[in-house]
């Protein structure tokens, strides 16, 4: 362990820990999560940086989204990213999350993610190299360290939009909110 | 094999036009009505494996054409005859405006989600299927997607681009 961070680690263990063990649900989407396999395996070793997988998303913080997005495979996206604890990071990779990559006309592709789910990170490319995924890590480690990484608090206080959008692009939606999108204080709620 | 299969079905079946694409490949274009005898001609000849059945839009000819890929695996087989696998690909068109055909689920059955497949991507009705609902797709589309009139980038530009982006906080 760096010694200079020592001090971190005093001031807020728990931040600390929950950056060292990020364990990560894949959302095995399109062509990307060919480069997982290698990542998580002996060649790439993802446990050098406290990366695991890990079976549902109520065990993960870091959800890893690899490949375009159709409109079908948005609501599981939505309903995983839901289900996680916060705090709970979102990582793009690859070109098609980003703005539908070589599927930007197509009828069925969503084309920017980060409409419907915040994303705190971007792999960019076509593929990206396994390496890409330990750069984000380290990337994302440094947003964590400076609070950045604040996704999961946006999706919080802008939950209207997001909800909104998500009824856009899927129609009605069968699953009840995460949070409160009424203009009525709680109480006041049926 | 090649040869006596082209004669048989010539003979056979009138208003068909059998070609010989290259070693192995048999393309028969036929009418729409005898599609179903030729299929069962076929797979009493021994094309039992239904590989492929897919659809092409000609918008200019103002057709579709179903398509259907039959094969074999053991007659054919190379190891067993020492020749290569024998593949026929049977044509047929029907109009566009009355995109309608027969279901060969009894003749094929694995061709029930094919046709599911082109119901939903072309709008071709196939009369006699038991459940032509929904496989792959999320959305109401006017005009089914797979159709050469179909405007995919006028309707990103309506759909996806229309949905704003997330910024700033919500009121």
């Amino acid at each position: 362990m760096d010694r200079n961070q020592i001090t971190k680690w005093f001031k807020a263990p728990a931040k600390m820990a929950n950056k060292y063990s990020l364990h990560v649900i894949y959302f095995c989407t399109g062509c990307g999560i060919i480069e997982v396999p290698p990542v998580i395996t002996a060649r790439w070793d993802a446990e050098r940086f406290g990366i695991i997988p890990v079976a549902t998303p109520r065990q993960a913080n870091l959800f890893l989204i690899t490949g375009y997005v159709s409109v079908k495979t948005l609501r599981p996206i939505i309903r995983t990213y839901e289900q996680m604890y916060e705090p709970k990071y979102t990582i793009g990779f690859g070109s098609c999350p980003v703005n539908g990559g070589m599927y930007w006309d197509s009828y069925n592709t969503i084309k920017h993610l980060d409409k419907y789910i915040p994303i705190d990170g971007w792999i960019a490319g076509c593929m990206p190299r396994p390496e890409a995924i330990f750069i984000a890590v380290t990337h994302l480690w440094t947003l964590i360290d400076k609070e950045m990484a604040n996704g999961y608090i946006k999706y919080r206080e802008n939950y209207k939009s997001y909800r909104r959008n998500q009824e856009m692009a899927l129609g009605e939606l069968e699953w009840p909110p995460l949070f409160p999108v009424s203009d009525e204080p709680r109480g006041n709620e049926q | 094999m090649n040869k006596s299969l082209r004669e048989k079905l010539e003979s056979t079946f009138k208003d068909i036009q059998v070609a010989v694409l290259e070693e192995n490949r048999i393309a028969v274009t036929a009418e729409n009505h005898g599609v179903l005898a030729i299929l069962r001609f076929l797979k009493d000849a021994g094309f039992d494996h239904l590989a492929l059945l897919s659809a092409v839009d000609w918008i200019e000819d103002n057709c579709f054409e179903v398509c259907f890929i039959l094969t074999c695996y053991m007659q054919n087989d190379d190891e067993v005859t020492g020749r290569q696998r024998l593949h026929i690909i049977l044509k047929t068109k029907i109009p566009r405006e009355k995109p309608q055909f027969k279901t060969v689920i009894g003749i094929f059955p694995n061709a029930e989600p094919y046709e599911r497949e082109i119901y939903e991507l072309f709008g071709i009705h196939f009369e006699g299927h038991p459940r032509l609902t929904p496989l792959l797709l999320e959305r109401n589309y006017e005009i089914p997607p797979f159709r050469k009139d179909f405007d995919t980038r006028k309707y990103v530009e309506d759909v996806f681009d229309k949905i704003p982006f997330v910024e700033g906080k919500d009121k």
